[in-house]
Formats: structure tokens, C-alpha cells, sequence
């Protein structure tokens, strides 16, 4: 498969169903007969017929699996962007990861919310065929990461093939309460959701998440349309703590947040965009993520952002990489999760991301280069304009056990109907008329 | 020995006959079959699949969804988001209207007073519209931020005062819809106004009709299916528009596009989304038979 098969601008149809629909398979009657089968099911059934999650594939991910599993030289990686160390428009970790390996990595960054990605590849996972990633990243905070463990659509990963993530993993997300004994998933990253606001309009912004319903800034307050993001924000501002919260606590939340809106406080509510219009002026203050922040303080003409980890928590979550079920390069994917798991790799990714780093070790290496990062991080140095012990002795990019343990966790669903009944009482805040 | 072959026979005379009618009676059918096809595989089919996807019960975690035959959705999702239907039409009405107002002078002046020269300005209309329509949305949301050119200008200038906006209001919404529509009614109105006979008008002034009156009771009438296509055209994909509101619009104006797709993105609530759906296709159908009915479906045929 060619990479511009991915950049067909057609979205929902995966590369697979292309090769389907250009390659002469079938004889022509074959194909109306197989229309016609397809229509009286697809009207029997609706648009997901019905599914049986193990199925014949039982074995996918045991150990004999992936030993018959072949390196194909081809990665294809889905992540979310700004996410990764880019210099003149390339990824230098990558460069070096496809240097020693020889695997050829497409890097999409194509996530922009968990949901909306998950419906995207549902439809193969349900017809059984490639979603077109080897490599997905999801977030522990929304349902979706959970939906795909359950339904049994992520491939078991290969315990023997991740010796750096054995010998470098932190604490922080090893054997996390998501994915028992990293079973199915390696962090990518973790990160605070908590208050960006801009330094120079706001002098006194405070310790509290109150910043986010001062009627002072009517107007120019911005939330996240990430429900879940959303919710907790309002569980904090109500003083709950969102992971023992309870269903009557969310409708006082939910009060909160309507009367936030309904009071005039809140511009818009936003998806990753928020960056942009905290940093064009839009708004002044935001629900963010704490590295899109740091990232952005970087750069000069954006030093006024600045973060705030209110007194009530913040929200601490984790990105996942994980392998999604029928993938057609799972070895290519396997060897990269743990190539990012080296500390040099994620010294390199890390000076440029400035989110949680799911390798303590990288911070020594941040100081002390001692392979092929030194020339990287030198090459990234005039684009940064920091030096690398800036990174190294952040307290957010390597917290100390104290920032971890203030820090608050999201509320883990124990079923589907409290999920209905959180989105029930948040959706309608973010789409009112 | 030739028996005669009996009358009905295809070999016969009379058969052969009868054979060529029945043909000639296949033949529009034959003919209509690829229109058909594709009215039946591509809206007829998925339609009734909407409409069982309104009775059924989805799994918000596989998609998978079951036939439960349960009504409710209707009236659920009517209840609760009446008002955002309410939004839509004042919206989509607005912008219709607005789009009615700028483009009739417009298509008037290159139908009368076009010349030689009525393709060019025609293409002239058009040309802002080859470049997507997203990014045409997107620039206005940048040409109208709080920090962007225009506003800061007017700031800079005391102009207007500092807290004031123009994103995330009703009327920047309206207004995004306005520009993005607009040929869909300056050309319908073209269309009427052009196939007007230039006779017509003259007879009127030859009865001694002042311009007014040859403008009120001579080219309006013509002009009003046209005018009545350009109103459809524009009000029903306008009503079920998300972009300008996403991209444009605040908190408090969400049109009814924009639950639809909140409901199946972020909610997977299939079976609200399709009852929506299905009450969005109603108003617009609605609006479609009101027109065949206030002017004859054969007018439909020469502008839609």
C-alpha cells in the first residue's frame, strides 16, 4: 500500500475498501449478487450488524501469534497533533526510529477528539478489516479507550518485544488502573487539564478554578466540548472530587456550568482549537492542556500564556498508544511503541512536547545526550531557544511525587448507563439554543 | 405442411404487432430505469434505513443496533431540542431573506442590463464560491476575531467599544450563512428573470405602464417561481447547515445540524440523531410540497 491510498480525502472509507472497489475480485454478477446480500442485511440489521467480539480469532495477540507475525518495513501511526518533536517539518525521532529499523513510518495526526476518532475506525473494526493504523492513541479520560478493550478490538501486545518499557516505564504509568499490567496499551504521554490564561490581561489570576467563572472575563472564558473534560471542571468548581462523584453531584455540576453559560461568562466552547483563540485573543482564559501551554510560552510572541494548576486538582490523564485489531504492521507497531520507551528517543520528543513524560530516565539523558539525541537536540535547540535542562527541571514534564498525588483523577465508569446519564446532563450544556 | 401460426404468436403479423406495442410501452420505463436506480439505491434505501434506525436501540460502545420498534425517540428528542430547531428556522429564514434582498437587484441588473456581457458577470458572482466552503467559513472567522483586522481597527479607533464581538453571536452565524448561499438564489432568480420575453415588457410600456407598474405587474409574477426555487434552494440547506454555527457561531445559538451531528459523533446516539434527521427531511419535503402546491410541480422541474 502507497501512502497517498491514506490521503484520499475520503473520509470514512478505509484504504482496505479501496482496494476492494479497484481491484477486480469479483465478475460483475457476482458483484450485483453480493449487492443485493449486502442491502437485505444492511436493512436487517441496521449499520452495524450484529458482532461477536472474540470471534474466530481467539489467538490474536497470544504469543504464537506474534510469532508468526512478519516485519512489513510499513508503519502507520494516528496520533493527535502538536504532539511529537518536529524540525523542518519533519520528526526527527521518527527519522532516526526508520534509520535503525529500516520501517517506513506515516505519521497522521488526525485525532482531534476521542469520540469522533472512534467512530471513524469502528466501522472496519465491526467489518473485520484494517483501520488503515497500526498505531492509535487514546485517551484513559473518555470512554472510547475502554469500549475498545472491552469489544476486544485491541491486539494483545507482545510482553517479550518491549525491553525498554520494562527497564524505563515510570511509575506513573506502568500497570495503570485503565489496562492492568499494560496488557493492551503504552502511554504515549500524560498531561494536567487545568487553566490557561493570559498573563497580561489577567495580573491576579488567582490559585483557584474560579478563574474559569469570574464574570469579570464574561465573554472571553473558554471550556472544552470534551464532556468528560468538561464535567470534571465543573465537579472541581462545585468542590467534588470527580472520581468518587456521584450522579446527583454531576446535575449540581451540570447547574454550574449552565449557569456559567447562561450568565454570559462562556465565549465558546472548544475542541484542540482553544489554543489557537487563547493565543489570538479571542479569549483570555481557558480550560487547557498543560503542555499545549508550554509549548506555546515557547515560542516569543505567546510568552504572556500561562498555566494554572488550581488549589481544587487538576486533571491528570494519560494518552495510550495502542494497536487496534486486523492491523496489517502489528511488529512494526510493537518495536516503535517500545522505541519511544528508549530515553533518548523520548529526551528528543519530550524537549519539543513538554507533556508528562512516561520515562523518568529521559531527564538525565535531557542533561547528559549521549547517542544520537545529542545531534538531535542540538538541531532542535535554535527552534526551541531554551536549553534542554529547562525541560529537565520542569516540575511538569517530570513531576515530583507531591505534584503526582495532588493531581486528581477522572471518574471511572462502572457501567453504560452512568455514561448515558453524564452525557445526558453535559451534552445539552455545550449545544444550547 | 405449414400449419398457420395462431394469431397471438410473436411470428405472426398480429404478434409481431402486439410484440412492437408492448416495447413501445417498456420504453420510457427502460429509460427511467438508471433515474430510478438511483432514486431507489440512493434515497429511497437509505432513507427507510434511517427510519429503522429511529426505532431501534443502539450500543453506544460496538454500534451495533437492535430492532426494539420503539417510538420514543420522537417525541424524546423533539422535546429536547425543539429549540434548537426554532433557532435554525429563525436563522436559515433570515439568512434566506437576507440572500432574496442582495441578490434579486443583482440578477435583475445582468438579466436586463447584462448585455453581451451576462456570462462574465455571471461568472464574476461566482467565482468566490469555487474555493471551499470551509475554508471561505474559516476566513470569516478570522476576518471577524476579536484581535483580527477588522476589529482591531475598529478598537484601535474607538469606533466601537472594546468589549465588542462579532464571533460567537446569532448574527455572525446569519450572516456566515447569508454569503455562503447566496448563488443558490441569485441564480434561480437569474434563470426567471432572463427567460422573461423582452416583448412582454414592451407591450406593457405600449399600454402606456410606467416602470413601477411594468416592474410590479409584469416581471415580479414572472419571477415568482423563480424567486419561490431561490427560497428553497437556500432556506433548506441553510436549515440543516452546522458549519457557519460551529465555525461562527457562540453557546447559545447551536442550530439543529449541529446537535445531529453532536448526537452521532459524540453521544452515538444513533437513534436520536436519525429521528432528527428524519423531522429535518419532514420540514423541508413540507416546504417542497407547499411550493408544487402554491405554484404546479412543472415549475419545479425547469429551476430545482
Amino acid at each position: 500500500m502507497t501512502n497517498s491510498d491514506h490521503e484520499v480525502p475520503v473520509s470514512g472509507m478505509d484504504p482496505s475498501f479501496w482496494r476492494g472497489m479497484t481491484q477486480p475480485r469479483f465478475s460483475r454478477r457476482q458483484a450485483l449478487a453480493a449487492t443485493g446480500v449486502g442491502l437485505v442485511s444492511v436493512l436487517a440489521g441496521g449499520i452495524a450488524g450484529p458482532m461477536s467480539p472474540a470471534g474466530a480469532s481467539a489467538a490474536v495477540g497470544s504469543p504464537s501469534w506474534w510469532k508468526g507475525q512478519k516485519k512489513h518495513d510499513v508503519l502507520n501511526f494516528a496520533n493527535w497533533p502538536y504532539y511529537i518533536d518536529v524540525l523542518a517539518g519533519k520528526h526527527p525521532s521518527l527519522e532516526h526510529f526508520t534509520k535503525t529499523t529500516g520501517t517506513k513510518v506515516s505519521y497522521y495526526e488526525v485525532i482531534q477528539d476521542n469520540a469522533s476518532f472512534y467512530q471513524k475506525i469502528r466501522p472496519s473494526l465491526v467489518a473485520r478489516q484494517y483501520t488503515g493504523y497500526d498505531i492509535v492513541v487514546m485517551t484513559n479520560n473518555n470512554p472510547q479507550l475502554g469500549y475498545l478493550i472491552e469489544l476486544g478490538w485491541l491486539i494483545p501486545l507482545d510482553q517479550s518485544k518491549r525491553p525498554n518499557f520494562d527497564k524505563y516505564a515510570g511509575p506513573l504509568i506502568k500497570n495503570p488502573s485503565w489496562d492492568p499490567s499494560n496488557k493492551f496499551t503504552m502511554a504515549w504521554q500524560s498531561g494536567w487539564t487545568g487553566v490557561g490564561y493570559n498573563s497580561k490581561v489577567i495580573k491576579h489570576p488567582g490559585t483557584s478554578i474560579d478563574l474559569l467563572f469570574d464574570k469579570k472575563y464574561a465573554g472571553r472564558v473558554g471550556m472544552l466540548t470534551d464532556l468528560f473534560e468538561l464535567g470534571s471542571a465543573g465537579l472541581l468548581a462545585i468542590g467534588v472530587e470527580p472520581a468518587t462523584s456521584t450522579e446527583s453531584d454531576w446535575a449540581k455540576a451540570a447547574k454550574k456550568l449552565q449557569l456559567q453559560k447562561s450568565d454570559g461568562i462562556v465565549g465558546a466552547y472548544y475542541d484542540q482549537s482553544y489554543i489557537e483563540h487563547l493565543k489570538n485573543g479571542d479569549i483570555v482564559v481557558s480550560q487547557a492542556y498543560s503542555g499545549d501551554i508550554f509549548q506555546a510560552d515557547l515560542n516569543s510572541k505567546y510568552k504572556d500564556l500561562a498555566f494554572l494548576l488550581p488549589d481544587e486538582g487538576a486533571m491528570l490523564w494519560t494518552d495510550n498508544m495502542c494497536i487496534p485489531k486486523y492491523a496489517e504492521n502489528p511488529v512494526d507497531a510493537m518495536t516503535a511503541m517500545d522505541y519511544f520507551y528508549n530515553p533518548m528517543t523520548q529526551a528528543v520528543v519530550e524537549y519539543y512536547n513538554d507533556y508528562i513524560c512516561p520515562v523518568p530516565a529521559a531527564k538525565l539523558q535531557l542533561l547528559h545526550p549521549t547517542g544520537w539525541d545529542k545531534s538531535a537536540l542540538a538541531s532542535l535547540k535554535p527552534e526551541i531557544g531554551l536549553p534542554t535542562s529547562v525541560t529537565a527541571d520542569s516540575n511538569s514534564v517530570f513531576p515530583d511525587a507531591a505534584r503526582v498525588k495532588d493531581s486528581k483523577p477522572y471518574r471511572v465508569f462502572k457501567n453504560q448507563d452512568e455514561i448515558n446519564a453524564w452525557t445526558n446532563l453535559f451534552l445539552p450544556i455545550i449545544q444550547g439554543a | 405442411m405449414d400449419q398457420p401460426l395462431p394469431p397471438d404468436h410473436p411470428g405472426s403479423v398480429k404478434g409481431q404487432r402486439r410484440f412492437a406495442a408492448f416495447r413501445q410501452g417498456l420504453a420510457p420505463y427502460l429509460l427511467s430505469l438508471p433515474a430510478g436506480l438511483w432514486l431507489l439505491l440512493l434515497f429511497i434505501v437509505p432513507l427507510l434505513i434511517m427510519l429503522s434506525i429511529t426505532l431501534k436501540t443502539c450500543n453506544p460502545a460496538s454500534g451495533a443496533c437492535v430492532m426494539t420498534w420503539s417510538w420514543g425517540e420522537f417525541p424524546r428528542v423533539v422535546s429536547l431540542y425543539h429549540a434548537q430547531f426554532v433557532t435554525s428556522l429563525i436563522f436559515a429564514g433570515a439568512a434566506t431573506v437576507i440572500d432574496l434582498v442582495i441578490s434579486f437587484p443583482i440578477a435583475y441588473w445582468i438579466a436586463f442590463y447584462g448585455g453581451r456581457k451576462k456570462n462574465f458577470f455571471l461568472i464574476m458572482l461566482l467565482v468566490p464560491f469555487f474555493v471551499s466552503f470551509i475554508i471561505r467559513t474559516l476566513v470569516w472567522e478570522f476576518i471577524l476575531s476579536d484581535n483580527g483586522i477588522v476589529l482591531h481597527f475598529l478598537k484601535h479607533n474607538h469606533l466601537v467599544p472594546a468589549g465588542f464581538h462579532v464571533l460567537g453571536t446569532g448574527f455572525a452565524v446569519i450572516a456566515g450563512l447569508a454569503y455562503n448561499y447566496l448563488p443558490f438564489t441569485a441564480l434561480p432568480i437569474y434563470v426567471a428573470l432572463e427567460r422573461i420575453d423582452r416583448q412582454v415588457v414592451n407591450a406593457a410600456y405600449d399600454l402606456y405602464a410606467n416602470r413601477r407598474v411594468t416592474f410590479m405587474r409584469v416581471i415580479m409574477p414572472l419571477a415568482v417561481p423563480g424567486i419561490f426555487a431561490a427560497f428553497l434552494l437556500t432556506f433548506i440547506p441553510a436549515f440543516g447547515d452546522y458549519v457557519n454555527q460551529e465555525i461562527l457561531g457562540g453557546t447559545s445559538n447551536t442550530m439543529i445540524g449541529t446537535v445531529i451531528q453532536n448526537l452521532f459523533l459524540i453521544d452515538s446516539d444513533y437513534a436520536g440523531g436519525a429521528s432528527l434527521s428524519v423531522v429535518l427531511l419532514a420540514i423541508s419535503l413540507l416546504g417542497i410540497w407547499l411550493y408544487a402546491r402554491l405554484l404546479g410541480s412543472r415549475t419545479i422541474e425547469e429551476y430545482l
